[in-house]
């Protein structure tokens, strides 16, 4: 039946969506989780991985994906400096200062891709970028379903090392109890660096590859620091597998809810339902008696 | 006959699967002023959180003058009549002390004329000894000032019932006395004073009745004076060891936590072999820990006053005091948890003056926190292998194996969680921490901290074979008979200076101790 | 120390009304590009007081500004429209709407504290947005013609005089009267305020449905200037954005801070007319170094410059 086909396609193709969706989410999460900051340029960073793919992909011909590993160490490298000389002298001022200062990036960043790269939209060309696979009745695009086998190694990849290297431990510690872990022997302010580069990287990844599925353009960074946020807080914070159930989560909820409502609805419900979470979600976010 | 102005009845506080409050009752008649003392951890501050408001009770019922006020958050029951102090003092800091006054005024009385609110202010401010303070901003307060402020907002809100909380605490002699006539002059026929001490002085001069808390539940109940002079309550305060002897009569007490290994010494300290570190070559070269008139403390409250401490590479100190003395403000500035404002500080030879804490970790200081501290999100082995700094993977397999075989339970349950476990067991799983470091000097503070005494028992069988093992230790202790049994010297901290220093013989026969926790050298 | 002879509230007020007086006969004396300027000076200053209140005041860092502005400009063209109301009348209901919104979404949004209840007006900001481009019934993202001409510029600008000066009168009403020290504990510790009698929430809700009507007011007027409202500009972040640079540049819970945050603000695009990204750009990096050097902003850092030249001249 055609309405079956496009039905599960579409909610295929959202969850694929939502699982790269999830690896951006993920690098918001793990920030959040060790640094207590909310990175406001999460979605700006997210869009530096997707134009610097872009550029790599115009100059050198290299499919982007190919190139990921050069665009994280980039995005990464970006980082900290960012942290070095912009976070860390405020580290003792408490959260509001850091994430006004992620704020102000945020619109610096925004307005610097305007200048350097004009306001246009732009998408990442590859040649496969508009092949379909064809599975039984569910039609999604091959770069979907290439970029969500990437975003699954790598949320896997982060998973590993935060749950079972020593550096995931010392991540872990300074995420919970930083004066206990830095007593214990953690550099925490290093910790700290580690995890913002991390985090970054993540975003960018996962700009580069939503920037071969999608189109992007300076004003997307804010959609997509809202998506992140509801990704994260569908999955709870702190939980990397959690992240990716919320973004898989997120992505089937949009597309059932651009079926049923019409396809500007999309982001809508994801708004919709992050405000929902929000309000009857404690863990962490609400505050009462004891 | 009077009826009770306020009237606590089965209240019961958990705090997960911790007990904090354990079926308490209380009534409190008006013009009374009534005493809670009781080591850490009783409860003490718990019962004012729930008296006050800030905290819900999981059971039972409070009432103010006949009306529930059980379910009322605290902003209502401040309005109700209800004022409370803070232990440390929470004034608004970027408000003067005269607008620290109008938010309670205003509160509870938003049409007060400006005239009569200013008249009650000055008023206030003077009882309280602030009145030339009156613009000042509260950041500026030193630390009795800002407990008075504590004191003149509670009465700003024209209480009923008024809350002290721990005022005592950090004030020299001169202070408590001038903090007693104010806390008499509060008193009236229609309040009620709960006074909860430590500076037992301001508890026997103050309060006709009191009641003693421990482990959540009311020990004992009655004039102050007898409180004072009951041998438990001495017990409960100085150590366990007469509760031990009380208590091999009634056994059958299940021994939950695992034992730990008390074989022959030889056996002993081999199993510890790789937890201790060698004994540094140039033993005769000077203390491996020196303080030189040290001071530290928190913005304006300075609690250490001058430290001059010494520790030699193999001894066992004890530092002992009373609560709020500074013990544990001491351990953090040797860590270097928190600044020290002036006075050397070396370890090994180095000035560590402005190290970071996980520099100083590294140069072998390992510090068993008070609270413990567990990593909720890391699992009991990982709890374990984060202490292992620079080790590679066989030497950190061999320092694990060690606190497995020191602490059997640990291996047990080394993948659950960390903080899923007993408190006596996360006692055992920081002590293993500390050891994991291979320390050079490993400072254990409050462990016996609302455990009971069998388990108490098995932790301190533990730091004795370190002891034996020629391990360095601190001890920070509130059970001081425990503590002196152990150490070679004792430090007694009182007024932010060490008053009483010697070796731990003479420290435990000298009257003087039980003068320092309990306020009365019989 | 001497008491002053008249209270502060009255002595502020009267110093605002002053100014309404004379700058209401302005248009008389400046051509049209300085009432442009002085137009969109006052729609600014509006929505910066309301923001420091909520913020300075209140402690609640809100980056929803947008919403309301939105909800204002929305509410006014349907009253406008359909009911063909005056428009003074129009900014009364504009007020009470987006109080009314403030007072709905509240339960909710302050359950949340500090940095997450930013991210949640920052969230319900943008819902508010996409409902208004997705929902037909709404005008979609086509939106709306006002249906009559919109008033010559002189009047425009005396209604924004108007609504600029009920802000500042409300914000001297917060901050020179008993209020505030109801307000700054909240602010400071909202526990340690909730032991003195004080009742958080009510006093948040408060902030948060004054600062809501202000920038809902001032959304109604503006969008009554630009005679055509579509949500990507009524609704866009920008506002939230705008707002909150403002403000820290001239000094978050300073008095002053949204008066010359404003006119800095506005100085500064004048002066980079010509390069719209680069004056935000630029604006950001000062941002950023106030932030770490003068968190106080420019009214903080000129304090802070009168006191040590105030020490020098005594030594």
């Amino acid at each position: 039946m055609l309405a079956l086909s496009v039905a599960s396609s579409s909610i295929v193709s959202g969850v694929l969506l939502g699982g790269m969706l999830a690896l951006a989410a993920l690098g918001l999460s793990i920030v959040l989780g060790v640094m207590r900051l909310v990175n406001l340029a999460h979605g700006d960073f997210l869009l530096v991985g997707a134009y610097a793919g872009f550029f790599f992909f115009t100059f050198t011909g290299v499919d982007p994906l190919l190139g990921l590993p050069v665009i994280a160490l980039f995005v990464a490298a970006l980082a900290i400096p960012v942290y070095r000389y912009l976070l860390q002298p405020l580290a003792e001022r408490g959260a509001e200062a850091q994430m006004m200062t992620m704020f102000a990036i945020s619109i610096i960043l925004e307005n610097v891709f305007v200048l350097a790269f004009s306001a246009d939209t732009r998408s990442i060309g590859v040649s496969y970028a508009a092949l379909p696979l064809t599975l039984g009745p569910v039609t999604v695009p091959l770069v979907y379903v290439i970029g969500f086998a990437i975003s699954l190694v790598a949320i896997l990849a982060v998973h590993w090392l935060i749950a079972r290297t020593a550096f995931g431990r010392d991540l872990r510690a300074s995420a919970a109890d930083a004066e206990a872990a830095a007593t214990i022997g953690v550099d925490v302010n290093r910790v700290r660096m580690l995890t913002f580069a991390l985090g970054v990287a993540c975003a960018g990844i996962g700009g580069t590859l939503i920037g071969t599925a999608f189109q992007f353009s300076p004003s997307s960074g804010g959609a997509y620091l809202l998506n992140s946020l509801a990704i994260v807080v569908l999955g709870g914070l702190g939980n990397v597998l959690g992240t990716l159930f919320g973004g898989l989560a997120l992505g089937a909820l949009q597309s059932v809810g651009g079926l049923a409502l019409g396809d500007g609805y999309r982001d809508l419900v994801g708004m919709a339902i992050f405000l929902l979470v929000l309000a009857f979600r404690p863990e962490g976010f609400a505050r009462g008696r004891r | 006959m009077n009826a009770p102005l306020l009237e606590v009845a089965g209240v019961v506080k958990r705090f997960g699967g911790i007990v904090a409050i354990d079926h308490v009752d209380l009534a409190l008649l008006p013009g009374t002023i009534t005493g809670v003392i009781g080591p850490n951890g009783a409860g003490k501050s718990t019962l004012i959180g729930l008296i006050g408001g800030a905290l819900a009770p999981s059971h039972g019922t409070i009432t103010l003058d006949g009306r529930d006020v059980t379910r009322l958050p605290a902003s209502e029951r401040a309005r109700a009549g209800i004022g409370r102090t803070y232990q440390i003092p929470r004034p608004f800091l970027d408000m003067t002390v005269e607008e620290n006054l109008e938010v309670a005024q205003y509160s509870i009385e938003p049409f007060i004329s400006a005239g009569a609110a200013r008249r009650a202010r000055a008023e206030l401010l003077v009882r309280t000894g602030l009145d030339d303070a009156a613009m000042f901003p509260a950041r500026a307060l030193p630390l009795l000032r800002r407990k008075r402020l504590e004191v003149a907002r509670a009465l700003a809100l024209k209480p009923r019932v008024v809350l002290l909380d721990e005022v005592g605490a950090g004030l020299v002699d001169s202070e408590i006395t001038e903090l007693i006539t104010l806390i008499k002059s509060i008193i009236d026929s229609r309040k009620a004073i709960v006074i909860v001490e430590h500076v037992i002085r301001v508890v026997r001069e103050c309060c006709a009745r009191s009641i003693v808390l421990n482990f959540g539940k009311k020990l004992i109940e009655g004039p102050t004076g007898e409180i004072l002079a009951n041998d438990e309550v001495a017990a409960v305060y100085l150590g366990t060891q007469g509760a031990r002897e009380k208590r091999s009569a009634c056994d059958g007490e299940p021994v939950a936590d695992a034992a730990v290994h008390v074989g022959a010494p030889a056996a002993e300290r081999d199993m510890l072999a790789p937890l201790i570190a060698a004994a540094s070559s140039n033993v005769s070269d000077g203390p491996l820990l020196e303080l030189r008139g040290v001071e530290a403390g928190y913005g304006q409250a300075r609690v250490l006053k001058g430290i001059d401490l010494i520790v030699r590479e193999g001894q066992a100190i004890a530092i002992l005091g009373a609560n709020g003395a500074g013990k544990t403000t001491l351990a953090r500035v040797i860590t270097g948890a928190i600044a020290h404002a002036s006075g050397s500080l070396r370890f090994a030879g180095h000035d560590i003056t402005g190290f970071a804490p996980h520099h100083i970790a590294a140069m072998g200081v390992a510090h068993c926190m008070e609270g413990r501290r567990i990593i909720p999100s890391l699992s009991v082995e990982e709890n374990l292998k984060i202490a292992a700094r620079r080790a590679d993977a066989p030497k950190t397999r061999q320092r694990l194996n060690a606190v497995y075989d020191l602490f059997p339970v640990l291996a047990e349950r080394k993948n659950s969680a960390g903080t899923s476990l007993s408190g006596g067991q996360q006692q055992m799983l920081a002590i293993g921490r500390t050891l994991m470091a291979r320390p050079r000097l490993a400072i254990f503070d409050e462990i016996s901290l609302g455990l009971a005494p069998v388990v108490m028992d098995k932790l301190y069988e533990a730091l004795a074979m370190l002891k034996q093992a020629r391990m360095t230790l601190v001890m920070i202790e509130q059970d001081v008979d425990r503590a002196l049994a152990l150490a070679d010297y004792a430090y007694v901290l009182e007024h932010g200076v060490f008053g009483l220093s010697g070796s731990a013989a003479e420290i435990a026969a000298n009257p003087l101790l039980r003068h320092i926790y309990i306020g009365a050298a019989d | 120390m001497k008491r002053e002879k008249i209270a502060p509230a009255p002595r502020e007020a009267a110093v605002i009304l002053v100014a309404f007086a004379v700058l209401w006969f302005a248009p008389a004396f400046i051509g049209e590009y300085g009432l442009q300027l002085g137009f969109r000076t006052l729609i600014y200053l509006t929505l910066a007081e309301g923001w420091n209140l909520m913020a300075g005041s209140a402690g609640l860092v809100s980056l929803g500004t947008s919403c309301f502005v939105g909800l204002g400009a929305y509410v006014a063209y349907g009253l406008l429209n359909g009911l063909d109301l005056p428009l003074p009348a129009a900014l009364v209901v504009c007020a009470l709407s987006g109080a009314a919104l403030a007072a709905l979404v509240s339960p909710a949004l302050f359950r949340l504290r500090g940095l997450y209840f930013t991210v949640g007006t920052l969230a319900l900001a943008e819902l508010l947005r996409l409902i208004m481009i997705n929902v037909s019934a709404f005008g979609g993202a086509t939106g709306f013609f006002l249906k009559n001409d919109p008033p010559a510029l002189p009047i425009l600008f005396r209604y924004a005089l108007a609504v600029a000066v009920i802000a500042a009168l409300a914000a001297t009403l917060c901050v020179r009267t008993r209020a505030s020290v109801i307000l700054r504990s909240v602010r400071d510790d909202e526990d340690a305020a909730a032991q003195m009698g004080v009742r958080p929430f009510r006093v948040k809700l408060a902030a948060f449905m004054l600062a809501s009507a202000l920038a809902a007011m001032a959304g109604a007027v503006q969008a009554v200037k630009l005679g055509a409202i579509e949500p990507y500009g009524m609704f866009g972040l920008q506002w939230s954005i705008d707002v909150l640079t403002m403000v820290i540049i001239g000094g978050v819970g300073a008095r002053l801070g949204p008066l010359v945050g404003a006119l800095f603000v506005i100085a500064l695009g004048e002066a980079l007319a010509d390069y719209p990204e680069a004056h935000i750009a630029i604006a950001g990096v000062i941002l950023i170094v106030l932030i770490r050097f003068a968190p106080r902003g420019i009214v903080g850092l000129a304090a802070a410059l009168g006191r040590a030249a105030r020490g020098r001249a005594l030594a």
